[in-house]
């Protein structure tokens, strides 16, 4: 350990080497965070200027939690969430460990995986809305031909049916992601683990269950983390594919906050959902941490 | 890179990094630099810079798609942005941008209110004041193949039975109608036309909400049963927008479409489209069990409003009056077959060729259109009606239930944001019969 | 370059291949019909897709490169995303390595702090965020679409790096701290190489997030000098038309610049930790 330097100077070295990334961040985010905590305690209806813009301290978050369209969308935010991230982490781990292994072709593999991370957010809606129409969509036609079903399916006009493409779109496109930065984990642990393993007589499933996923924790604290705060800021993806509905069956958080803001003018209603979204959020991120067992501040070992 | 390319960006720039010498004054126009339109755009604006060598004009490149290029309006007027000058907006959004103190009236400039369709003048005016001119309109209208049924149908119950028969027959085409119907501004738009054929409305003059009344209930129950009942539409309609329709119809595979104008063009085109010479256009017609219902169609249409931040207001002001003046508006026909606001128009043997349906068609259906209800809640009540209605066209509610709760919710709005009596003092003049020019039918 | 060979039997070896193939079939399948779509007519597209190309046209890609000068929004895009990762890697890696090797109070709010901005949802600061940039003169610039981007992808850069840098063992920093390297020296020569996996993964990550990057990009820039690729997509639709196959056609294009960076790239990311360096 490192006896010789003083608290002090470490300290002085520490926050100068963080200066840069906190002064961007301060210049950059600092107002528009504060603009929308502010905002949030008054009304503003920008389609009224006539009503001013009051002060009304919580009433916004009252409206909020009276409102019944916003836990639905709570709700349908915590589940595509959910699914979602567990699908995500699943194939997403076998592909990491895959892409960690030596077999021929890995190098195309590798570029191969990152494709769906690569076309942006809005075509790769239109894609899958396309696999998925009715008449004319791929998924049908396979469907009919191998014999599930009769006739063509209208997958987004049932709740149920809906979450199917959005959901195989978002793993579809957000597991490279996943891979990767568990790759990334993967890449730190020590080889001669496994080496030493191997030579006690353990499988390849021991050495994944007692060395791997634990050594793998910080890396999947961070993907959780990650994807995550994504699935809650979810938008652009369920806007194209299902547009919030049928009703308002799929709709997110997200897309709710973006009617409130700017379809319906409500500044000061919009800006209290969003900071309910942070705040969610950073629960959660706050729980995986604790979840996780792992240190924000330390090491761990 | 061709010259125009490149020359738009440089132009552009300057405009953003000079200021304007003194004796010039810049405006900059919302619009699109997309094929056709935009090449018709920038000659219109060219032609108008020679008629007023004080004034220079730039294009400023916004989305054709209303939700973004609404997006992009509220914050750069929240912002009290001046560009561009000259707003372009959807239909809806004049009474709430009017509200908001972004669009100034126009009434001071003397506009000629009294050429445009009345409907059209309707859906611009807030608070007794104009705020935007009519720019061109879009309407709904009855598309159908004319080689399956060859005359007009005249009643909605019409359309259900000549569908059922062509879809029995073997080889006929697998839908009856086809329309927009997914959770959207589209949706309202076709129920408006059904409301009508029956003799309902949204909001009466008063600004009462009557979407519940009875025979607005079964306006939405002959929705419904079009697709369940007599199934002469597809399940798939209530995801589909204007482009899905256009192709199942352009395919050949629906009798009837409900649409706008704007597949026409691309409908008569023999190299890709399959029904080109094989299909009319006619106003959609009113139901026959209705007492009070009337053949009508959903206004659209963009309109021209002034930015209220702009430095220049009554350049810009020249400007709209400039490209809402008939020549601009006949030669905007011909170019890109877009329908004038101006009824004078629909006399002139010029407008005849430009427009692909017979003129008094066109004139018909503008004529009887109605708006939507005109408030700067619009968007806000819009939603509410979009929801119940899904609901009860996916069957997770039934119509009367739907429209009750879609009432109750939009008498609440309207209580929450105080605009009852706004709603009353300005009273929206119902849909005119045809006009007494000699041409009625 | 030493990776892991775990216990892999016949039977193993052949269901990992299987379910390798069909992931890579459900990975590339919409992005080969997307190829296959960019080259039809988008009348046919929906009278009757099929998997394999029937009838092709060049019409959407002549009229992206002609028409569209499609060049433009990827020189922007490329200027843009490029510069956002070096900047995100460098001031990244600062505070990563100070997050990670130094002792002093006040890392865990950092990280949290950090991690807390990008916890709102786009939608909510793009009307403040463009207010700022207004004010700052910066609105349809460069910088003023770097900064942003920045602003919220660093907190990725920062966590991975922080987290990959605790794991690399500090014995052979300080086997050269003993041997009288000073801290500078020990972070380029020794930290630095066993990082640069890291390093390559999260530049790749911030990269594809600046390059898909869509809200912002539509509402701090103003016109086709500075629009980046998603936006110059968003802008092909009309009031109710989608162009389809132009789009599919510009997407795939847009794609290709990504997928030569992470071929270029692949290689540095699995680096593994070379065996003997470690023991000892």
């Amino acid at each position: 350990m490192r006896k010789i330097s003083r608290l002090g100077s470490e300290a002085r070295l520490g926050w100068t080497l963080v200066a840069p990334a906190l002064a961007v961040i301060a210049l950059i985010a600092i107002f528009p965070l504060g603009w929308t905590f502010w905002e949030s305690l008054h009304l503003h209806e920008l389609r009224m200027p006539w009503l001013g813009k009051p002060f009304i301290g919580v009433a916004n978050y009252v409206e909020i939690a009276k409102d019944p369209r916003f836990w639905a969308a709570l709700g349908h935010t915590a589940f595509f969430t959910v699914v979602s991230i567990s699908l995500e982490l699943l194939i997403g781990l076998f592909l990491a460990l895959a892409m960690n292994r030596v077999f021929r072709g890995r190098g195309f593999v590798r570029a191969a995986v990152l494709v769906p991370w690569a076309i942006p957010t809005v075509v790769a809606a239109l894609l899958w809305r396309f696999i998925f129409e009715s008449q004319g969509g791929i998924v049908n036609a396979l469907m009919i031909k191998a014999g599930f079903l009769d006739q063509p399916m209208v997958w987004f006009i049932e709740a149920s049916t809906a979450w199917v493409p959005v959901i195989l779109a978002d793993v579809w496109k957000t597991t490279p992601f996943v891979a990767l930065l568990l790759l990334a984990g993967l890449q730190n642990i020590d080889l001669s683990l496994y080496e030493a393993a191997a030579v006690d007589g353990a499988n390849a499933w021991w050495q994944l269950r007692h060395i791997t996923l634990p050594l793998l924790k910080p890396a999947i604290l961070v993907t959780l983390i990650f994807r995550t705060l994504d699935g809650f800021r979810v938008f652009d993806l369920i806007y194209v594919l299902t547009g919030g509905g049928p009703g308002t069956s799929t709709e997110p958080v997200a897309l709710y906050t973006f009617n409130a803001l700017l379809q319906n003018l409500r500044f000061g209603y919009g800006s209290a959902l969003s900071v309910v979204i942070f705040v969610i959020t950073f629960a959660l991120a706050m729980l995986y941490v604790r979840g996780l067992g792992v240190r924000l501040g330390g090491d761990e070992s | 890179m061709n010259l125009r390319a490149s020359l738009a960006p440089l132009a552009f720039l300057l405009a953003c990094t000079r200021a304007p010498s003194s004796n010039e004054t810049v405006l900059t126009f919302s619009g699109s630099a997309l094929g056709a339109e935009g090449t018709l755009v920038a000659r219109q604006l060219k032609r108008f810079m020679q008629l007023n060598p004080g004034i220079r004009v730039e294009l400023q490149r916004t989305p054709d798609d209303a939700s973004q290029r609404h997006q992009l309006y509220v914050q750069w007027l929240n912002a009290r942005v001046g560009n561009p000058s000259i707003l372009q907006l959807d239909v809806v959004w004049t009474p709430e941008f009017a509200a908001a103190g972004w669009v100034l009236p126009l009434d001071k400039y003397g506009p000629e209110k009294s050429k445009f369709f009345p409907a059209t003048i309707t859906a611009n005016t807030w608070a007794g004041q104009l705020y935007a001119l009519p720019w061109f309109a879009d309407v709904g209208l009855l598309y159908r193949r004319t080689d399956l049924v060859p005359n007009e149908p005249s009643s909605l119950e019409e359309i259900v039975a000549d569908a059922r028969r062509e879809m029995a027959r073997g080889g006929g085409p697998r839908y009856g109608i086809v329309f927009q119907g997914a959770r959207y501004e589209g949706l309202i738009t076709g129920f408006v036309e059904y409301l009508g054929a029956f003799g309902a409305r949204i909001i009466d003059d008063s600004g009462n909400v009557v979407v519940n009344r009875p025979e607005a209930v079964r306006a939405l129950e002959f929705m419904r049963d079009e697709l369940y009942d007599s199934k002469v539409a597809p399940l798939e309609v209530l995801t589909w927008h204007e482009e899905e329709a256009r192709f199942a119809f352009q395919n050949g595979n629906a009798v009837f479409m409900r649409n706008w104008p704007y597949p026409v063009a691309a409908m008569s085109d023999t190299a890709q489209s399959p029904v080109a010479g094989k299909f009319a256009v006619s106003p959609i017609p009113k139901s026959a069990t209705a007492p009070n219902g009337h053949s009508t169609a959903a206004l659209g249409g963009a309109q021209l409003a002034i930015n209220a931040y702009t430095d220049h207001p009554a350049a810009a002001y020249k400007l709209i009056a400039y490209l809402t003046a008939p020549e601009q508006m006949l030669e905007r026909a011909q170019a890109v077959g877009q329908y004038p606001t101006r009824f004078g128009l629909y006399t002139d043997p010029r407008l005849a060729s430009a427009i692909s349906i017979p003129m008094e068609s066109a004139r018909r259906a503008i004529e009887s259109a109605t708006p939507r209800p005109v408030t700067p809640i619009y968007t806000e009540l819009s939603e509410i009606l979009q929801i119940e209605l899904h609901r009860a066209l996916v069957r997770q509610a039934e119509p009367r239930d739907a429209l009750d709760a879609a009432a109750a919710k939009i008498n609440a709005l309207i209580e929450r944001t105080g605009m009852r009596k706004l709603m009353r003092a300005r009273v929206a003049p119902p849909p005119q019969p045809p006009d007494t020019n000699g041409h009625g039918e | 370059m030493k990776t892991v060979r775990t216990g892999s039997t016949r039977w193993g070896g052949w269901v990992f291949a299987g379910a390798l193939i069909l992931l890579m079939v459900f990975t590339l399948f919409p992005f080969y019909w997307a190829i296959v779509a960019s080259f039809t007519s988008d009348a046919a597209l929906f009278r009757d897709p099929s998997l394999w190309p029937q009838h092709l046209i060049l019409d959407h890609y002549r009229a992206l490169f002609i028409d569209r000068d499609f060049i433009t929004p990827i020189r922007n895009s490329l200027i843009v995303a490029g510069t956002t990762t070096l900047f995100c890697l460098v001031v990244g890696t600062l505070a990563a390595y100070a997050l990670a090797r130094l002792e002093f109070r006040g890392k865990a709010p950092i990280m949290a702090f950090i991690l807390a901005v990008t916890m709102f949802p786009q939608i909510s600061i793009v009307s403040p965020l463009y207010l700022l940039l207004r004010s700052l003169h910066l609105i349809d610039t460069y910088p003023g679409l770097i900064m942003p981007y920045m602003t919220f992808a660093m907190p990725l850069t920062v966590w991975v790096l922080t987290g990959s840098i605790r794991q690399i063992p500090r014995d052979l920093e300080e086997a050269a701290h003993v041997d009288g390297a000073s801290r500078r020296q020990s972070f380029t020569k020794i930290l630095l190489p066993l990082a640069v996996p890291s390093l390559a993964t999260t530049g790749i990550l911030t990269f594809i997030y600046c390059w898909n990057e869509f809200l912002f990009a539509l509402s701090f820039t103003l016109g086709p000098e500075r629009q980046t690729v998603p936006v110059a997509i968003a802008l092909f639709r009309g009031q109710y038309q989608v162009p389809w196959g132009e789009i599919l056609a510009a997407a795939v294009i847009a794609t290709a610049p990504v997928a030569a960076m992470v071929l270029v790239f692949q290689r540095r990311i699995v680096q593994g930790l070379t065996a003997g360096a470690v023991k000892g």
